[in-house]
């Protein structure tokens, strides 16, 4: 019943692959339930990550005066202090990377999540390739910042009188109607407006687009491009996204960030 | 009008049992009617009695019958023929038929003889002459020779067959009557608001009515309010309950995956086992889904609907499904993007499921716009296609007994489509498959 489009798939990605590339993750579990925070934490660790839990926000305060986490698994419905308040109250001191866990994995807490800056949103039940998964993709976009453009992917992009919602992962139309991306689709624009007015290469923009492993479709980049040309066409039928010859693609347009 | 000011004060005054008050209704309709009918038996005597009408009348029939007694015979016709007036026609007969149409009409001919007494030895005779033969009043007069002098008069009766009097008879019980309607119509409006209220029952927005009108609708109305109240709590505690199910349901489940995960099985009964809680976990999903459908918060957006089809058709493209859109590029419309996401996806998936094709179409009309997702399927049996918009209802067929999902498809779409104001059609195609037609309101202009 879940939309082919929103649904996940899981990916093939091991963990190795981010403990070359971190010496050490350190994460951080809240979950108030006992058996599943063991079983997380028992699996991650498995997959080479270094891990802490405990069961309440209460728990998290304590802790986090003493330490500090490279990304931390937040249960929304947790006892006393809900997982959106705690994160609300996480983000006005820290940047640490969230991914939400929810057992009631309805659409809305999904946008007030990632609005709220949560930098993704796991339904459960989940199994452990994909939260591992999960993991490795947030840390990689988020270590790819801070190289590049430190803590923009939560801004809105503006292009042409388009609004690329970053955080909500909505596309609005210059009339102010939400145009449905999939995930790829998303991603790759999201990819050409870090990256505008030059030509990108398909295998760049393949690695840009791959951050988040939600539905990684198997079409080829020139079939998403078509399928995001149509959906950005003026009334004049033309798209800020333009074919260059023997390199890939470019994104025609200047883009402001807000 | 003082009478119906008179009822309508009456009426606000007395709060009786709609019996009682039917009861009065007929009541006022008898007494009317009674009124109404003495008022012309009145009317038509003391026209008779005053008339000078009469006077001349007897006065003309009294000089006829002596003129016509001194002619000789064979003139008579001729003399009747002159002594007849435009108002009073005269004719002579040399007798009297042994039966004629003439029936006494005591009272008139009691006021006749009472203007010309000579006209008692006359044995006179008169009727009513129907207006279908022209109307008017006719009689006959015996002369002393014992021939006949025949009369007709337009005049005499004409009260009783003009139309202008037949209306100023009849306006009284049309009044009447329009009382008597706007009192029923007023006794059972209380009951048409019920009936309207109870159309409601069952949606998401509980409406109590005001315990208004006579003692039987309050009654009546208090007893709605009451049920009314319990199916609200007994559908709120479904999906309390449903929601719980749902929840509780997940965190078990997902300690499951995780032991799944980390067990020393062997890769196919692991992947056998992961499809189980996946199937679980699609369960629960369209479970809640079903729940929330219809239910979406906030206020409708403005979206691209051809955005929206094209990016679901394009994902159950990826998920194998050979499918075909024709449809313009973009089409704003007003709805909550969520549901109405997961009915297009819903029918897609259908398709997918029945069909493995689909061919969808997008067309916007003036005021609505048409979203049909076609296949060739076994389509659904005529009598069931009403059945499977309820929800957990599946087809009892093999097709559908190995088939995931709890029903809640169509269900939901159903429920989604007529929270945005429009409609779910479905409907076998000519030679094969199904097609979901979805009519959406396009109220793009609020933007």
């Amino acid at each position: 019943m879940v939309s082919p489009a929103l649904h996940t798939h899981i990916s093939q990605m091991d963990a190795p692959v981010y403990e070359q590339q971190f010496a050490v993750t350190r994460l951080m579990l809240v979950e108030d339930d006992g058996p599943l925070r063991t079983l997380i934490t028992r699996n991650l660790r498995e997959h080479g990550f270094e891990i802490a839990a405990v069961a309440t926000a209460a728990e998290l305060w304590l802790v986090l005066e003493k330490e500090s986490f490279d990304l931390i698994i937040l249960d929304i419905m947790l006892p006393g202090m809900n997982g959106l308040d705690v994160l609300r109250r996480l983000r006005r001191t820290l940047d640490t990377p969230v991914i939400f866990l929810s057992a009631r994995g309805s659409e809305e807490d999904r946008i007030v999540g990632l609005e709220l800056g949560a930098d993704d949103f796991l339904p459960k039940p989940f199994n452990t390739r994909e939260l591992v998964a999960r993991i490795g993709a947030v840390l990689r976009r988020r270590s790819g910042e801070v190289l590049s453009e430190p803590r923009a992917a939560a801004g809105d992009i503006v292009f042409s009188g388009w609004t690329l919602a970053r955080a909500s992962r909505e596309l609005r139309s210059p009339s102010g109607m939400l145009v449905d991306l999939t995930t790829a689709e998303f991603d790759l624009l999201n990819a050409f407006v870090s990256y505008p007015q030059r030509a990108i290469g398909r295998e760049k923009l393949i690695e840009l687009s791959r951050t988040r492993l939600g539905d990684s479709s198997d079409r080829s980049v020139d079939v998403l491009v078509s399928r995001l040309r149509r959906k950005l066409a003026g009334p004049d039928g033309s798209a800020p996204i333009k074919t260059v010859r023997g390199v890939g693609y470019m994104f025609t347009v200047p883009v402001t960030r807000q | 009008m003082s009478v119906s000011a008179t009822l309508r004060r009456w009426y606000e005054r007395i709060s009786l049992s709609l019996a009682a008050r039917l009861l009065a209704i007929m009541l006022v309709i008898l007494v009317a009617d009674f009124v109404a009918n003495s008022l012309m038996f009145e009317r038509a005597r003391t026209f008779v009695v005053n008339s000078e009408e009469v006077a001349r009348a007897a006065e003309h029939l009294v000089v006829a019958r002596r003129v016509l007694a001194d002619a000789p015979r064979h003139s008579r016709p001729l003399v009747a023929h002159q002594l007849s007036t435009s108002r009073f026609h005269i004719d002579w007969r040399a007798r009297r038929p042994a039966e004629n149409d003439f029936a006494a009409l005591p009272s008139l001919k009691d006021e006749i003889v009472q203007a010309q007494r000579e006209l008692a030895s006359a044995d006179l005779q008169l009727v009513l002459v129907p207006l279908s033969r022209g109307g008017g009043m006719a009689g006959s007069a015996l002369l002393p020779d014992g021939s006949e002098l025949v009369f007709r008069s337009k005049r005499l009766v004409s009260w009783s067959l003009n139309w202008d009097l037949l209306l100023r008879f009849s306006l009284p019980s049309l009044l009447f009557f329009l009382v008597a309607w706007w009192l029923v119509r007023t006794s059972v409006a209380p009951l048409q608001r019920l009936v309207t209220a109870m159309r409601q029952v069952g949606t998401d927005d509980m409406e109590l009515l005001p315990e208004a009108g006579q003692s039987e609708v309050r009654q009546l109305i208090r007893a709605f309010n009451r049920m009314n109240e319990r199916i609200h709590q007994l559908l709120t505690s479904r999906t309390q309950t449903l929601l719980a199910v749902g929840h509780d349901l997940r965190t078990p489940l997902a300690r499951l995956q995780l032991r799944v995960d980390g067990a020393p099985i062997d890769e196919a009964t692991r992947g056998e086992m992961d499809e189980d809680i996946s199937e679980m976990s699609e369960l629960l999903a369209s479970l809640q889904a079903f729940v929330e459908s219809g239910q979406d918060s906030g206020p409708a957006r403005a979206i691209d609907l051809a955005a929206m089809v094209r990016s679901q058709i394009d994902g159950a493209a990826d998920a194998g499904l050979e499918v075909t859109y024709e449809g313009p590029d973009s089409l704003e419309i007003r709805a909550h993007p969520a549901g109405l996401r997961r009915a297009i996806a819903n029918l897609l998936q259908n398709a997918h499921r029945y069909a493995g094709t689909a061919e969808v179409s997008l067309r916007p009309g003036d005021e609505w716009v048409e979203l049909a997702v076609a296949d060739r399927g076994p389509g659904i049996p005529e009598e069931r296609l009403d059945d499977v918009r309820q929800p957990f209802t599946r087809l009892d067929d093999a097709r559908a007994r190995n088939t995931r999902g709890m029903g809640l498809g169509l269900a939901i779409v159903d429920r989604v489509i007529q929270a945005e104001g429009g409609r779910l059609d479905l409907a076998n195609r000519p030679g094969g498959g199904l097609v979901a037609t979805l009519l959406l309101p396009r109220t793009t202009t609020e933007a």
